[in-house]
């Protein structure tokens, strides 16, 4: 196991270890197959960013996080206005609310659009957040799961009580131990293609086939 | 099989073990599909067969799909294994008589597992349905001892280079053990709620990402430079498969359940690594059809390559399908509906099936020195296959995306079931088309056990495929 430093990103393994690895690579017919010695094609090394960098995009919090209660609390002020009470049919009543229940808070209008909902809707949460705002609690820490309003599972920063905040922080746990965790990858993947004869040299199947 | 199981470990021919594999997988992968084809009939024809609980479809189900994962893939697995390990240590199996006890007690133990979920025992989890004591049963009498004929047989080898395929094979055995035992466990130890739920699809991913989607790539590592003769495109693309599907496979399981109430955490790193899958299969893809360059006339003209190339860019659609399929935007539309059924079968019938029919087809005609008794039974068997697939895989993604919206939009559920009916039919066209080409290649490979011409020394199957 002999290790050279000098030019990491061509080779990590001193002529000597190379030159039996070669030995073996191109003396042995395993079951009578042979392999070569080909790099990744340029191509693929990008495909392969490519991918990694999508994994990260795709599965960003924007698309496809539950609906906070938070977002609803103007919708549900509105729907036992009087000027909603006066108006036929739920389907005219929801989208005077949609119209007039719009948010000056970008994150909060945005998730409105992504998560739109019926009156029936707003009717089966009404009870839950007003019982939530009762307690005077923050209605971001909960999520909007069907039916149902409740505390989600997020672990974010600490709170003066000891407690979590039940929102998703910027350092997310899950993604902050993915960056690690491909980073590691790459670097053991690097490490174990670099210790192989370098790819200038191909083997030469004649010798044991 | 019986007269080999109390015989000298030296009066066992070569081959013996694999040869029994070989015929044991075939004939399950006639019962598990022709499971199949009942169970989609009664899909489709709701008044099919009714008055029995027996034959109701939460009996019949799970029969289905465990006869097909531990009938038909494992034991083709187990078939490649027993014949391909050696064969690329240029050595003989550790043991053929501890293959040929392995695969009496694996029929066993199979249909008395399958015959017992039949009449309603069940644990009630998803893919590891069995009863624990067969859990128990198959750790101990099929899972251990493959292992250990697999990684004596590495170590006893006669090269001093490990190829890619036994890399996977000693790795896979390996995985599944650690996965079956631990994945059980709530049945061990009355795990309960989301543990139970936890363990349930941790158990059910790695069984697919840890054992039958490394194992079927690394029969296809063998496959295709064997029978192209060319050598493999690269040894250190091998690297990258290899190690990225042990570190990116292992992790995701979470991502079966993104709408449980797992720590949101759990489910965002899970999610990630479900798209990193594509690594894996980047590397695996583009490896092997640059290893075919300059042979793809084998494509059309040779039957192993047919399948194995086949399965190869089936897991083209598979990865990009179920790595972005688990993502929070996608996943809950299609979760719960007939499009995850599709993506199962996509894994198992299309991917993983063409690639161990291969093994199978070129590993029975090698080790019984026998010529394929009929190459036109063959190209019936493969058309069969691919077109009944096809037609399952579309109509069950179309089905599922019907679903998804009556989901989503409260359609009534009536109404859902009125809308699929068609795509119900369909399925059931296509799974029976994969049940009779079944039948066809039962007979082919009995035919050419029994009259195939005989190969000469130094010759190998697919060399004589077209000679007459």
């Amino acid at each position: 196991m002999s290790w050279k430093m000098d030019k990491p990103l061509y080779s990590l393994t001193d002529e000597e270890q190379n030159s039996a690895a070669t030995k073996v690579w191109e003396g042995e017919s395993l079951g009578g197959i042979a392999e070569d010695n080909n790099r990744l094609p340029s191509p693929v090394v990008w495909l392969l960013g490519l991918t990694i960098i999508s994994a990260f995009l795709v599965t960003f919090p924007l698309w496809g996080q539950r609906p906070t209660a938070e977002i609803y609390e103007d919708y549900l002020k509105l729907m036992n206005s009087p000027a909603v009470q006066a108006i036929d049919g739920d389907r005219a009543k929801m989208e005077y609310i949609v119209a007039n229940g719009k948010s000056s808070n970008a994150r909060i209008q945005g998730q409105l659009d992504r998560h739109p909902l019926e009156m029936d809707d707003l009717r089966m949460i009404e009870g839950q957040v007003i019982e939530l705002q009762r307690k005077g609690v923050d209605l971001g820490e909960y999520t909007v799961v069907g039916p149902h309003v409740v505390l989600a599972n997020f672990e974010g920063n600490w709170k003066a009580d000891g407690t979590r905040e039940r929102k998703q922080p910027w350092w997310d746990k899950g993604y902050t131990i993915d960056i690690f965790y491909v980073a590691y990858f790459c670097i053991a993947v690097l490490i174990v293609i670099k210790r192989l004869p370098h790819y200038s040299w191909q083997p030469d199947h004649s010798v044991a086939h | 099989m019986l007269k080999y199981l109390f015989r000298r470990n030296e009066d066992i021919p070569p081959g013996t073990a694999a040869v029994f594999f070989g015929f044991s997988s075939i004939i399950w992968f006639v019962v598990g599909t022709g499971l199949g084809s009942f169970n989609a009939a009664k899909l489709a024809f709701p008044d099919f067969v009714t008055g029995s609980e027996l034959f109701s479809f939460g009996h019949m189900r799970q029969v289905h799909v465990l006869a097909v994962i531990f009938g038909w893939i494992s034991m083709a697995f187990a078939m490649a294994m027993m014949y391909i390990t050696p064969a690329l240590g240029n050595t003989k199996l550790w043991s053929e008589k501890l293959g040929v006890w392995n695969c009496f007690l694996w029929n066993v133990g199979l249909s008395l597992g399958l015959t017992l979920l039949w009449f309603g025992m069940t644990s009630g989890r998803e893919y590891s349905d069995f009863p624990w004591a067969i859990d128990l049963y198959i750790a101990a009498f099929i899972a251990l001892p493959m292992a250990l004929n697999v990684w004596m047989t590495i170590l006893k080898r006669r090269t001093q280079g490990i190829y890619t395929t036994n890399w996977f094979f000693g790795a896979g055995v390996f995985m599944v053990t650690i996965v079956f035992i631990v994945g059980n466990s709530p049945e061990f130890f009355n795990l309960t709620g989301l543990s139970e739920a936890y363990l349930t699809w941790w158990f059910a991913h790695n069984v697919l990402g840890l054992w039958i989607t490394p194992i079927a790539a690394a029969i296809a590592y063998y496959t295709v430079p064997k029978v192209t003769g060319n050598p493999l495109y690269s040894h250190r693309i091998g690297h990258l498969h290899f190690w990225s599907v042990v570190v990116f496979y292992s992790t995701p399981a979470a991502h079966h359940l993104m709408s449980a109430p797992l720590p949101e955490w759990l489910k965002s790193f899970a999610s990630v690594e479900g798209v990193l899958i594509l690594v894996p299969a980047i590397a695996f893809v583009s490896n092997l059809l640059l290893t075919m360059t300059g042979k793809w006339h084998m494509f059309v003209e040779n039957v192993e390559i047919k399948y194995t190339i086949t399965g190869v860019m089936l897991a083209i659609p598979l990865n990009m399908q179920g790595g972005f399929q688990q993502t929070r935007a996608i996943n809950w539309y299609i979760h719960g509906t007939g499009w995850i059924v599709a993506h199962a079968h996509l894994a198992l019938l299309g991917f993983s099936t063409f690639l161990e029919a291969a093994a199978v087809y070129y590993g029975l005609q090698t080790i019984l020195r026998r010529k394929l008794y009929s190459l036109a039974l063959a190209n019936f068997h493969f058309w069969f296959l691919l077109i009944g697939f096809a037609i399952y895989w579309i109509s069950m993604t179309i089905a599922g995306l019907i679903q998804g919206a009556g989901k989503i939009y409260e359609v009534p559920y009536i109404d859902v079931v009125i809308a699929e009916h068609p795509y119900m039919i369909a399925r059931w066209i296509g799974g029976t088309m994969v049940f009779t080409g079944n039948i066809v290649w039962l007979y082919n490979m009995y035919m050419t056990a029994k009259a195939g011409t005989e190969i000469p020394e130094g010759r190998l199957p697919h060399e004589l495929a077209y000679e007459r």
